[in-house]
């Protein structure tokens, strides 16, 4: 089983949200710079995809891609995935616990509830047409509750579609996969690779950001979908087992466990 | 259309968001390769005010008196582990504290610009990889700079 590519894209959300535009605004990783990936961490990303064989001639199994979208200079993806829920749910908890022990400590101060009302927070309501995120309570980049719609934390952006000649041309084959859950998150995209016509085949990747907007006295979030461009080049070379440089087999361990 | 509210940007009030810095890394290329500094891309979110080098391990980030700063770490793949641990700055300018996210142990670090800057000022991150003990130092450092000269005037 080959490694499959992990193609992470950054997003700086304020400068696009700002320009309306992901021009300048992204910047693409994967993890095959040592078979041949250029432009790894800029916008010109040019991920190397090699053939379905091996050294030997043998079959490997078809390259598989994944794609994986971070906002820059927002909690990262690094938190377990349902993060920002539990997050909430947790403070919210402690918010009502603390309103229970102040009920039954008899006098209430103006202070006390302030704070408590600080920690509830704000919540945006998820606008009223088409996809996108569910009802949140605003957290800041450091996982606090926030109640200043200036300081949100950007969700991470969606990706809703991969188009392009790599597409059209039938060179990969892209779905969205995972679990229907828009609270966790869990959809995510990825393609097979037809690796039988090698050369450079760029591809469209759509993307949603969202933007937190006033609107009636309430915070809304606006969609803002964008498009981005990267390029897969497939070539003719085997595949290589990065430990060893060859194809399948053993891999150089030696026979017997080293004394110790 | 809603109203886009764009107007806190003009007025001289401070970004509500810090300033963060986020180092890209690839520890099993780094560990392979026993180079950090080719498998590791810093960017930062203040691009708009003049920071400069995004994707090298030499990032300029444009900062003024009063900001606050919050570095923290993506790793190139998401079974790996990579954490900061720890940053030399000239205590004068700013003196970053460790912190986690709230009920993780997943790291970032904050300071408060201290002064303004004149002349860029360097720094070093240092950061643990994988399960080795010790943490590994970039030759290369970023820096922390001042306001752009033809920004001067405007702020």
């Amino acid at each position: 089983m080959a490694q499959q590519h992990g193609i992470i894209v950054l997003f700086d959300v304020e400068n696009a949200l700002r320009t309306r535009s992901l021009d300048g605004n992204t910047y693409w990783f994967d993890n095959m710079k040592l078979l041949g990936s250029v432009g790894v961490g800029t916008e010109q990303l040019v991920t190397i995809v090699p053939g379905t064989h091996f050294l030997d001639g043998s079959q490997a199994t078809e390259q598989v891609l994944n794609w994986l979208p971070a906002a820059l200079g927002s909690i990262p993806p690094t938190v377990p995935r349902n993060y920002l829920a539990e997050q909430e749910r947790a403070d919210d908890r402690r918010t009502l616990e603390e309103l229970a022990a102040l009920g039954s400590a008899g006098s209430v101060s103006d202070a006390d509830l302030k704070r408590l009302q600080r920690r509830v927070g704000k919540r945006a309501r998820k606008s009223g047409s088409g996809r996108g995120l569910t009802e949140a309570k605003l957290l800041d980049v450091t996982g606090k509750t926030t109640t200043s719609p200036g300081a949100y934390n950007y969700p991470a952006p969606v990706i809703t579609d991969i188009t392009g000649q790599a597409v059209s041309e039938k060179i990969m084959y892209p779905a969205q996969y995972g679990s229907p859950d828009m609270i966790y998150d869990g959809w995510y995209w990825a393609a097979t690779v037809d690796t039988s016509r090698p050369g450079v085949y760029p591809y469209t990747m759509h993307v949603q950001l969202h933007e937190l907007v006033e609107q009636d006295d309430e915070l809304v979030w606006q969609s803002v979908d964008l498009t981005c461009q990267s390029s897969l080049k497939i070539i003719n070379d085997p595949k290589r087992n990065g430990f060893t440089g060859a194809g399948l087999g053993v891999l150089p361990l030696p026979s017997v466990p080293a004394a110790g | 259309m809603p109203p886009r509210n764009r107007q806190s940007e003009r007025q001289p009030a401070r970004p509500v968001r810090p300033v963060t810095i986020t180092a890209v890394v690839d520890p099993v290329a780094a560990l392979a390769s026993e180079n950090l500094d080719d498998n590791l891309y810093f960017y930062d979110t203040n691009k708009a005010a003049g920071s400069t080098g995004f994707g090298t391990p030499e990032l300029h980030s444009r900062v003024r008196k009063g900001d606050t700063l919050l570095w923290n770490v993506i790793p190139l793949e998401c079974e790996t582990y990579v954490a900061l641990a720890d940053i030399e700055i000239d205590p004068r300018i700013a003196e970053p504290t460790r912190k986690v996210y709230p009920g993780t142990d997943i790291v970032f670090w904050t300071a408060e610009v201290k002064q303004d800057l004149t002349e860029p000022v360097p720094y070093r991150l240092s950061f643990l990889l994988g399960t080795v003990g010790t943490p590994f130092t970039p030759t290369a450092r970023p820096a922390l700079a001042g306001p752009a000269n033809e920004g001067k005037g405007g702020r």
